[in-house]
């Protein structure tokens, strides 16, 4: 892998000080963080591999492991990964939770999140939430959160996401820094985050509860496409 | 398949509803008085988490609004309260008792704090719902780098719309403040700041009176000519004409309001129903800051404490659905 000379997110000790307190209190098996990207690196795959390099290494149940997007094409295939960088969170059993682009800024909170959620086997969701999903998520659900650093509400609905694909084995969930994916910024033409698209038929952008998450969920398994409804 | 958590049906000694820092600085005193707490809001860390940075609470010079709002939740997990990431969709009063209602749970509680703070006001013109999420957005922090080199409009003229057009600076190549009255009426600071600003014009006298576009917003009609011309051409109209208290739930419960629908509290931030407490930017406070909503949640849950502790508060008699095991010691306190 080439080493390109990138700035480094260096995450401010106070920050980092508070995750590894968090890992070391809540991390119980494994993660490995399976991090993509190519031997000419693209623009944001050097800085977010240095950043995986820190995360990696502050708890010892974590490790990285980073692969090649055209070598390893298969695998990439296999765990849902079309575009770098990109970074599959796993646990012992794998998972359906994947980052696009630098998970950096306030998205930062959504890896550690996603990570401690993962190897602890525990969501916050409540068991009525749990239920309602398992009854609507019939068939298989892709559900993509576009995301910027800058935004500070974004974590809040990309965790619930990364809650849904822990709890039920028919959801995925894609958290996109979606400046890094401007195609992607057009074909659902996006002009405010978080967006959420699911299964490409149904789109919901700002802050909604989990009961609301729910709702849109049960839309785009029944077929019905919706616009996109903002609440913030 | 993964755990998640259980919740068991028990008596609160308060119920905080809404997560903003005033809910959240509540919830930290009713731990440090060992009151059975649970705080329950959407979204975690309410509005302020949406504020680029804060200068005006004591003891920060400057911190972003995310960041106080960690502190503060950081500062309350510290002591033994629930802390619960949901909706309340209904708050109901059986005997003396309430109940707050959420999407998946309820939560039995002896006093009730709202702190449940304000929502956006919309815009009342023609297109504003139609292209709502497509260019009629309210939060520049998160929306603003969508608009890189773009030209936007900020409608309002208080201190959240000089703050917002500051925000929007720092990506907009032009940003139109359209002010209904002669000028901002902000704090002096970021008047200032939007004054110095080359990208920011501040064109008063005016409003918006339609949104058009296709895909995304295109153009505002105002309400007066700028430059010979009522049409505005740009990208995206960011709204901040203040904001609607979120009192309706209270309302429901007979909570006395105000003309501006802001619940009405004494000094001791008790609304006219016993057991029912009030704070922050849904009250009728004029001055509604951080730091005051703080107090006004802090002195809330006091006199919460002196209810709770001081009176016959409520049985779980009528309530048989709940395992209840302070029920026997609330019979106890039960006048004859």
């Amino acid at each position: 892998m080439s080493q390109s000379v990138v700035p480094v997110i260096e995450i401010p000790e106070p920050i980092r000080n508070t995750v590894q307190k968090r890992f070391a209190k809540e991390l119980v098996g494994k993660v490995r963080l399976v991090f993509f990207s190519q031997e000419m690196e693209c623009q944001f795959c050097a800085q977010t591999r240095e950043l995986m390099q820190q995360v990696a290494g502050w708890s010892d149940k974590i490790t990285l492991e980073v692969r090649d997007f055209v070598r390893n094409k298969d695998e990439a295939k296999a765990l849902g990964i079309d575009k770098i960088p990109a970074l599959a969170v796993l646990g012992e059993k794998g998972s359906r939770i994947r980052f696009f682009g630098v998970p950096s800024g306030y998205e930062f909170q959504t890896l550690t999140d996603a990570i401690v959620f993962v190897s602890s086997g525990k969501t916050q969701m409540p068991a009525a939430a749990v239920a309602e999903l398992n009854r609507v998520a019939t068939k298989p659900i892709h559900i993509q959160v576009l995301v910027l650093p800058t935004c500070p509400v974004c974590p809040v609905v990309a965790s619930l996401a990364v809650q849904l694909a822990l709890t039920n084995e028919n959801v995925t969930t894609h958290v996109v820094e979606i400046a890094e994916f401007p195609q992607l910024a057009t074909r659902y033409h996006v002009v405010g985050i978080p967006r959420v698209v699911i299964n490409e038929t149904t789109q919901f952008e700002g802050l909604v509860p989990l009961a609301e998450f729910l709702r849109h969920i049960q839309r785009a398994v029944q077929g019905s496409p919706t616009g996109v409804s903002a609440t913030i | 398949m993964v755990e998640n958590m259980t919740q068991k049906q028990q008596m609160y000694d308060i119920a905080i509803i809404g997560a903003g820092v005033t809910g959240l600085a509540a919830a930290m005193y009713a731990g440090r008085m060992k009151l059975k707490t649970v705080l329950i809001g959407f979204p975690p860390g309410g509005t302020i988490a949406t504020t680029d940075w804060i200068e005006n609470y004591p003891g920060f010079i400057s911190l972003s609004g995310k960041e106080l709002a960690d502190k503060i939740t950081a500062h309350a997990m510290e002591y033994d309260i629930e802390l619960v990431s949901d909706t309340v969709t209904e708050v109901t009063r059986q005997k003396n008792c309430f109940v707050v209602l959420t999407a998946f749970s309820r939560y039995p509680a002896k006093t009730v704090l709202f702190a449940t703070g304000t929502r956006h006001r919309k815009l009342p013109v023609p297109g504003a719902e139609t292209f709502e999420g497509k260019g009629v957005q309210f939060c520049g922090l998160c929306d603003g780098p969508l608009f890189q080199d773009k030209t936007v409009a900020v409608v309002g003229g208080g201190d959240s719309a000089a703050k917002e057009a500051l925000i929007l600076a720092q990506f907009a190549k032009k940003v139109y403040v359209l002010v209904r009255g002669d000028q901002l009426t902000g704090e002096p600071v970021n008047n200032e700041r939007v004054a110095r600003n080359a990208k920011i014009v501040v064109v008063p006298n005016t409003g918006v009176t339609r949104i058009d576009g296709d895909t995304s917003v295109r153009k505002v009609v105002l309400g007066a000519p700028y430059r010979g011309s009522k049409e505005l051409i740009l990208d995206a109209v960011f709204v901040a004409i203040g904001s609607v208290p979120m009192a309706e739930l209270a309302t429901k419960l007979g909570a006395a309001r105000n003309e501006k629908g802001e619940i009405l509290i004494n000094r001791r931030s008790e609304t006219n129903i016993p057991g029912l407490y009030a704070a922050g930017d849904v009250t009728d406070t004029e001055f509604k800051q951080a730091i005051t909503g703080v107090a006004e949640g802090v002195s809330a849950v006091y006199h919460a404490y002196q209810y709770v502790t001081g009176e016959f508060v409520c049985t779980c008699i009528d309530l048989d659905y709940l395992d209840c095991p302070v029920a026997s010691q609330d019979l106890r306190r039960a006048p004859s």
